[in-house]
């Protein structure tokens, strides 16, 4: 053979035990490995035996030489992470593949042992017929640099996939069986794949495990795929023998033999810093997530490449195996009920920054965790009690981690005492069990946001009123007047939320008539606001008072100005009011609409008196703000000072704005 | 999958994880072994001492979280542990692994954690369960 056949054998050689390399971490070894009688060689592990091996040449250069022969057709049998092995072993595979003799052996049916069994069945045969017999003879290098991309856009692995019908195994004893033909190597899917378009894959190193550090990645991660996933798969590329998709419950992973390892969609890394991918479908980092980690990390440093001696431990397909086995236990029908709080999360969270960017308030950035000094306490109180919980808080010690709560208290002192907290105990279960419909609602909403035809939607909006409905009346308590009946939930801070919620939902009447409930019991609501919950039912309540009337808003106002029971002043009422946040803002807002009604041309339509008493409740409110120290308001409406220049004289009015400016912190200018 | 996706939500934040480091004789876990009544009684003088002493003694390792899967298999970058005095081996180490079996505790930082959120999720999850 002359010198020009020798030099490229010895070049295709040099590709191989860089392939061998790569794959299976054999090294690349000139001592030759007796195979025979080694029960661990895989060679064995077939029905035949193989015939005693001739000697064989090395592959110096400076070797005789051989006579050019076909590629082999085998694939390489190396167990996956045997490192130390492969030099040792792999020069002599690849002699002994040479040989046509342990060609005849190897070719045949694998074992389960002499496989990975991490590769996923096919179950196709045809699936094999595709593949370019000389393709895997590329480099290794330039295989894997092509072949990048997410573990479930790799086809190989969205075929299996969708190859697994019922009824559609691998047949091991169909002499059609892709095994034979493979090329002489595994991962026949290699070659076939290795030449489709780089932009269809995505960069390589998938982790299973959400990843902080999404890379840029050389193509980003097709974002016109929805987040949502439905069926938790991105559509597949179909398979040349699997047209029909499959849902992830039909999908089911087959290990064992004659499974195609997958393709090397990512190359080795020359860069020893881990670089993680995004995950596949259901483990896809939210759109803004993804933003907000790309950004923390550009404000990192990078280490330096050589820091960590320890990197990449394991191969690249050994990475790839333990990610699909976990990717493909995530798969979910449903992630949005499966993945609920992920994606509500960042869903509100990017809806919270458009609106602040639209407003063009200034972004804040999430503080640090700091470690927490943590103070030795004197005294342990083995029994917590925390007011509004369902019975003893679960404390944890280090020899039970978790109590049981006890929901039902066995002991109790007093007789009133047990009452009251029964009684608690009771409103609370009541809200749980309204929150779920409330949830259902909000679910029925949210899907009503979907495309839906006329008939679903009008269906959908049916049951979503009488649920609306049925939670309105169970937060009526019937034992109590009509004006108390919701005031044992708006007690419990749950039950605050669950009406803020709720109010939204509500008709207008309805909604009016848990303001007038709010803002008659004032301020009982605010002394037993210990938690400061009463904040949350203003955003609610704002809008309802956007929608009320003149009259309406008269009444609503008089509760603000109407005496304590206890008292002869009427005043006293408003100065627990400026007292509070949520009284403030909500008295701010009852008055800006007011003035805005007033300002406007709509028709006020007003009843005998009213605007007698908004003149009465003007002056009374303008001179206790002017007075009384004002805590911080919610908002600050701009044109409050607008109303109070109406009615009062210049110097109330400058008394009033500084008054409420040193409370808010900036001017309150009027409109 | 709660857990899983709500410290999903926590990637790339600063946590402490604390982990349970020993199993002594009078942990509960051993109470077969050692006798039921005899590990009651240590149980209860235990109670007396107070979470926090426990807590100290404790390894707390402080981290970025890196990533979470879900068997709450943790992996934190940049690594520090709060009693460096007490577990100096830990002072080269930059990423660190745990299986989620030996976390005792994890900190949150609690500007991230949005607990209306969490407890809808709570009661979707609980609503699933049922059905």
């Amino acid at each position: 053979m002359d010198e020009c056949g020798l030099a490229e054998m010895a070049e295709e050689d040099e590709e191989i035990d860089i392939y061998n390399n790569e794959t299976f971490g054999m090294d690349m070894d000139t001592e030759v490995v007796d195979t025979e009688g080694d029960p661990t060689n895989p060679l064995f592990q077939f029905g035949e035996k193989p015939p005693a091996l001739p000697a064989l040449p090395s592959l110096s250069p400076s070797s005789p030489p051989f006579s050019p022969r076909a590629r082999p057709q085998l694939r390489v049998q190396g167990p996956p992470g045997r490192r130390g092995r492969g030099q040792r072993g792999g020069q002599a595979m690849a002699q002994m593949f040479e040989d046509p003799a342990v060609v005849r052996t190897v070719e045949g049916r694998p074992s389960l042992q002499s496989l990975d069994s991490a590769i996923v069945d096919v179950g196709s045969v045809s699936y094999w017929d595709d593949l370019d017999p000389d393709a895997w003879m590329l480099s290794s290098y330039e295989r894997t640099r092509h072949a990048s991309g997410s573990v479930l856009q790799d086809p190989a692995i969205v075929c299996v996939m969708d190859s697994h019908a019922p009824g559609r195994g691998p047949n091991y004893l169909d002499s059609h069986y892709p095994f034979s033909n493979s090329s002489g190597r595994r991962g026949g899917l290699r070659g076939s794949y290795s030449n489709r378009p780089f932009g269809q894959r995505c960069p390589s190193q998938i982790n299973t495990m959400l990843p902080s550090s999404p890379i840029v990645s050389r193509r980003p991660f097709t974002t016109q795929q929805p987040y949502n996933q439905v069926g938790g798969l991105p559509s597949p590329r179909p398979c040349p023998s699997t047209p029909q998709p499959l849902t992830p419950k039909m999908m089911q992973l087959r290990f064992g033999a004659n499974s195609p390892r997958p393709s090397p969609f990512y190359s080795p890394s020359s860069n020893r810093v881990q670089r993680f991918r995004f995950p596949g479908p259901v483990t896809q980092l939210h759109p803004q997530h993804r933003r907000l980690l790309s950004q923390r990390q550009q404000r990192s440093q990078r280490k330096p490449d050589s820091w960590d001696p320890y990197c990449n431990l394991m191969s690249a397909k050994e990475k790839e195996w333990i990610i699909r086995l976990q990717m493909i236990q995530l798969q979910s029908e449903n992630p949005h009920l499966d993945d609920y709080y992920y994606q509500e999360y960042y869903r509100r969270m990017e809806a919270k920054l458009a609106e602040e960017e639209l407003g063009m308030r200034g972004k804040r950035e999430p503080p640090k965790l700091t470690t927490p000094y943590v103070t030795k306490m004197d005294s342990y109180t083995p029994v917590v009690h925390i007011e509004g919980s369902l019975g003893q808080v679960a404390v944890s010690t280090c020899f039970s981690p978790r109590r049981a709560i006890n929901a039902v208290a066995a002991h109790c002192p007093h007789e009133e005492l047990k009452d009251i907290r029964q009684q608690r105990l009771d409103v609370l279960k009541k809200i749980e069990k309204l929150f779920m419909v409330l949830l259902e609602v909000e679910e029925g909403q949210r899907m009503k946001a979907q495309v839906l035809g006329e008939g679903e939607e009008k269906g959908l909006m049916e049951k979503t009123e009488i649920k609306v409905e049925y939670i309105y009346s169970q937060l009526q308590h019937p034992d109590l007047e009509a004006e108390e009946e919701f005031l044992p939930c708006l007690l419990v801070s749950k039950g605050k939320q669950l009406l803020a919620r709720l109010l939204p939902f509500l008709s207008h009447d309805a909604a009016l008539k848990v303001l007038s409930m709010v803002t008659s019991h004032l301020p009982v609501l605010m002394s037993r606001d210990s938690d400061e919950s009463l904040p949350v039912l203003y955003p609610s309540l704002r809008i309802v008072i956007g929608g009320m009337t003149f009259s309406q808003l008269i009444g609503v106002l008089k509760d603000f100005t109407a005496s304590l029971p206890d008292s002869s002043d009427g005043s006293v009422c408003l100065s627990l009011v400026c007292q509070s946040k949520f009284g403030l803002s909500l008295l701010y807002a009852l008055l800006s609409q007011g003035e805005r009604l007033l300002s406007s041309d709509v028709p006020l339509e007003p009843s005998i008196g009213d605007f007698e008493t908004w003149t009465d409740t003007v002056f009374l409110v303008a001179s206790q703000l002017s007075q009384s120290a004002l805590v911080e308001p919610l908002l600050l409406p701009s044109n409050l000072l607008t109303l109070f220049c109406r009615y009062l004289d210049k110097r109330t009015i400058h008394q009033l704005k500084s008054n409420m400016e040193s409370a808010t912190g900036y001017l309150a200018l009027p409109s | 999958m709660l857990f899983y996706s709500f410290f999903k939500s926590l990637v790339g934040k600063d946590v402490v994880v604390e982990l349970k480091n020993d199993l002594s004789p009078g942990d509960t876990r051993s109470a077969h072994a050692t006798g039921l009544w005899e590990n009651v009684f240590s149980y209860l003088e235990d109670v007396d001492k107070g979470i926090q002493e426990h807590s100290e003694s404790y390894l707390s390792i402080c981290g970025t979280l890196h990533s979470v899967d879900q068997y709450l298999n943790i992996k934190l970058t940049d690594i520090s542990v709060t009693d460096p005095e007490k577990y100096p081996h830990m002072l080269s180490v930059k990423n660190c692994f745990i299986r989620g079996s030996v976390v005792r505790y994890v900190q949150l930082p609690a500007d991230e954690v949005d607990t209306q959120l969490l407890q809808d999720a709570a009661r979707k999850e609980a609503l699933q369960q049922k059905q």
